[in-house]
């Protein structure tokens, strides 16, 4: 994918979506996202990797406020989303979320049936008027995410019995029920094997026509495989962000250099 | 002479120990060949056999001495005095002791002189004999214990077989325990249902409590065991405790698990676990005290007749005695709703309320209604509130305004009352036995209910 230079002049056209401005990031005391810039752009694909703990899951809880549930942390800077700031004051982080998606780590579905997970956001935020037209959007972000011919038979059922691969791929399909213009991903494939892996995978490529989406992977490969733009950060600083071509062939900053040859991480 | 005799066994169990380890060290640095078990299970292995020998052998001898000292002293006694009744030679032999021990007896005469000398020269010749075969025991079993140390001995398994033997009888006093209580509830309860010709719905549907009104005559009278009132008055009580702590203890479990800062919480949750630690004895006077009174002086301000016992009081107190139950449980369990899948819903844009609401709710209910069945539970065995605020006599009525009687409140009337405890017995054991009935039913159908949603939810 990101070899094809298609889909590169594709991107170099994009608007953008997300615009960050010295985002400065603390726990408590600690220092956790040192002077963040970059601009992510809609309808693509952007990777964040960098070795454990270097804040790229932290950031992406920044870009729909969900470290605002974490008592501790403290955000500073600047994060707009189509221009507006998303810390201003008047912004509802509800509002935010329904805005910008997350997919989770580990797949979390809610104790409910398989259809009650899906039309959860659409529920809350009044998407839809009648059953009808519930039921179409909980059977079009099904099929977007790929579930919907093994989950058609069984919406009854318990979400919590599908298999791993499943329930991440049902916690995606829940995620872009609510129509979100961003999708964040926080390692979405690390709790799962390599088949479920590459469906998820091909879910992302097809997810970049109608959305902007971020992936946090640890998997340099994934990074690689899935997306356009990739952010190297290291040590809570982002030390590299470009083409994920030029990143992963001719990467500028020498600890990049080092952590994609496994020097580093 | 008993505990220095018990004392005794410990010290020689210890010094057993020591010694066999000591010598399977030895065997050890020997180096004829590698020991099966370490050193201190052989120690283990020889406390142990002092142990078990010594205790078994003290406990035995000693009952078995006493017991025949009293049967020896009791046939000289019957001999002596054949024409008095059996209770005035126990009296005898009682005051027989006390002469021996130089304690005050109820009289003095020829015959208690001659069995408090009797009794005191058995008495030194059992001492004699019970230290002899104890200490003898003990010895014996750490001796045979120590020669059998040996490379191949297999000390660890063998001590180890004691020990899980050990822990089967204490389980199994625990399991027999319940069995007897069960069973002498129902042995009693039987025997009350023969005195009332096995009419079992004068108990259960009868509305007339008044159970010893017709001992006297000797026979129970079925015409007035009707538990009913009894049943419905703890029903009524029970439902306005849970009408005051299920929302109360809830809501303040979901506040201090989702909405309270850490310093309120903090400072909250001791509080509310003080409120767990307050005596019932303390809950019943503050029922018939303070709320009772303000109850009955509300009421009549505003027009209404409250009874000055009224359920309503008893209900209320209870009530606030079981919201830290109910919002202890709760909040652990609410708190045991992984946080995922808290972030799962507000990173989908629901707020604070709806997350709880539909996500962590749901996941906790299972907890949550088990909580609730084990507050029943206790709500219905409750005794000291209902007896001092509640009322005693057995009035069938929905009203909460006026006085009703529980299940608890008459055990506890039937049992410290002036009718003898034999003839009292039959109704309260009765009453005990259905009310375990109805908690053991309750509670298995809480699990029941439990597994149910476990099977929905995880």
């Amino acid at each position: 994918m990101y070899d094809t230079p298609n889909s590169e002049r594709d991107v170099d056209q994009k608007e953008i979506k997300f615009s960050a401005r010295d985002v400065q990031v603390f726990y408590g005391d600690t220092h956790a996202i040192k002077d963040v810039d970059v601009d992510l752009e809609d309808k693509t694909v952007t990777a964040f990797i960098g070795p454990s703990g270097c804040g790229k899951s932290t950031f992406l809880r920044c870009l729909n406020r969900m470290n605002d549930t974490i008592d501790v942390c403290r955000v500073e800077g600047d994060i707009r989303l189509d221009g507006e700031d998303i810390y201003d004051k008047r912004v509802d982080p509800v509002q935010l979320r329904a805005k910008v998606g997350m997919v989770f780590q580990k797949p979390n579905p809610f104790p409910k049936s398989i259809y009650d997970n899906v039309a959860y956001g659409p529920k809350i935020h009044g998407l839809a008027r009648t059953k009808g037209e519930l039921d179409e959007i909980v059977e079009k972000s099904l099929r977007r995410a790929a579930l919907w011919d093994e989950a058609k038979d069984r919406l009854e059922t318990p979400g919590t019995g599908l298999s791993g691969g499943q329930q991440q791929r049902l916690c995606i399909a829940r995620a872009v029920a609510t129509e979100p213009e961003v999708l964040l991903m926080d390692e979405p494939c690390s709790a799962l094997d390599p088949i479920a892996t590459s469906q998820v995978e091909e879910l992302i490529d097809d997810l970049r026509s109608n959305f902007s989406v971020v992936i946090v992977t640890h998997s340099m490969q994934q990074a690689a495989r899935v997306s356009q733009k990739t952010a190297f950060f290291h040590l809570g600083s982002m030390v590299e962000f470009g083409e994920t071509g030029h990143i992963f062939t001719n990467p500028n900053d020498e600890r990049t250099e080092s952590y994609i040859t496994g020097r580093i991480g | 002479m008993v505990f220095t005799l018990f004392a005794l066994v410990l010290v020689l169990a210890a010094a057993a120990y020591l010694a066999s380890r000591n010598r399977a060290a030895r065997v050890d640095a020997a180096g004829d060949a590698a020991l099966h078990s370490r050193p201190s299970y052989h120690g283990l292995h020889s406390a142990l056999w002092v142990l078990m020998a010594g205790l078994g052998v003290l406990v035995i001898s000693t009952i078995g001495a006493t017991w025949f000292i009293t049967s020896t002293l009791m046939n000289e006694i019957a001999q002596a005095r054949p024409d008095a009744p059996l209770i005035e030679h126990q009296l005898i032999l009682s005051d027989a002791r006390a002469i021996a021990d130089g304690r005050i007896s109820s009289g003095s005469d020829m015959l208690r002189e001659q069995v408090a000398d009797r009794f005191a020269g058995l008495d030194r010749i059992r001492n004699v004999v019970v230290i002899v075969l104890t200490l003898g025991a003990a010895i014996l079993g750490g001796v045979l214990s120590y020669l059998s140390i040996s490379p191949e001995w297999r000390a660890r398994n063998r001590s180890e077989t004691v020990i899980r033997a050990g822990l089967l009888v204490m389980a199994v006093i625990a399991i027999l325990t319940t069995i007897g209580i069960v069973l002498s509830l129902i042995f009693e309860t039987v025997r009350f249902f023969n005195a009332i010709d096995w009419q079992l719905h004068k108990f259960i549907f009868g509305t007339t409590w008044s159970p010893l009104s017709g001992v006297f005559e000797g026979k129970m009278d079925a015409e007035k065991v009707g538990a009913l009132p009894l049943f419905a008055g703890t029903l009524l009580i029970t439902l306005i405790a849970m009408l005051v702590a299920v929302p109360v203890g809830l809501f303040a479990a979901i506040f201090l698990s989702d909405f309270a800062s850490k310093t309120v919480r903090s400072y909250a949750k001791p509080m509310l676990e003080i409120l767990a630690g307050i005596p019932t004895v303390v809950y019943g006077f503050f029922a018939a005290i303070t709320v009772a009174p303000f109850l009955r002086d509300t009421g009549e301000a505003i027009g209404i007749r409250v009874a000055s016992e009224s359920a309503l009081a008893a209900g209320i107190v209870m009530g606030i005695m079981i919201i830290p139950f109910i919002s202890s449980l709760s909040d652990d369990v609410i708190n045991s709703v992984p946080q995922s899948l808290r972030d799962g819903s507000l990173g989908l844009g629901a707020t604070k309320a709806e997350t709880i609401r539909q996500v962590v709710l749901p996941a906790a209910l299972p907890g949550i209604v088990s909580a609730v069945l084990l507050a029943i539970s206790r709500a219905i065995g409750e005794t000291m509130i209902v007896v001092m605020a509640a009322g005693q006599g057995a009035n069938l009525t929905a009203n909460p305004l006026e006085a009703v009687t529980t299940v608890t409140v008459q055990i506890v009337a039937l049992i410290t009352g002036d009718t003898e405890a034999s003839t009292a017995a039959g109704p309260a054991f009765t009453l005990g036995f259905t009310l375990f009935v109805l908690t053991l039913l309750m509670n298995m159908a809480a699990q029941r209910l439990v597994a149910r949603y476990r099977e929905r939810y995880d």
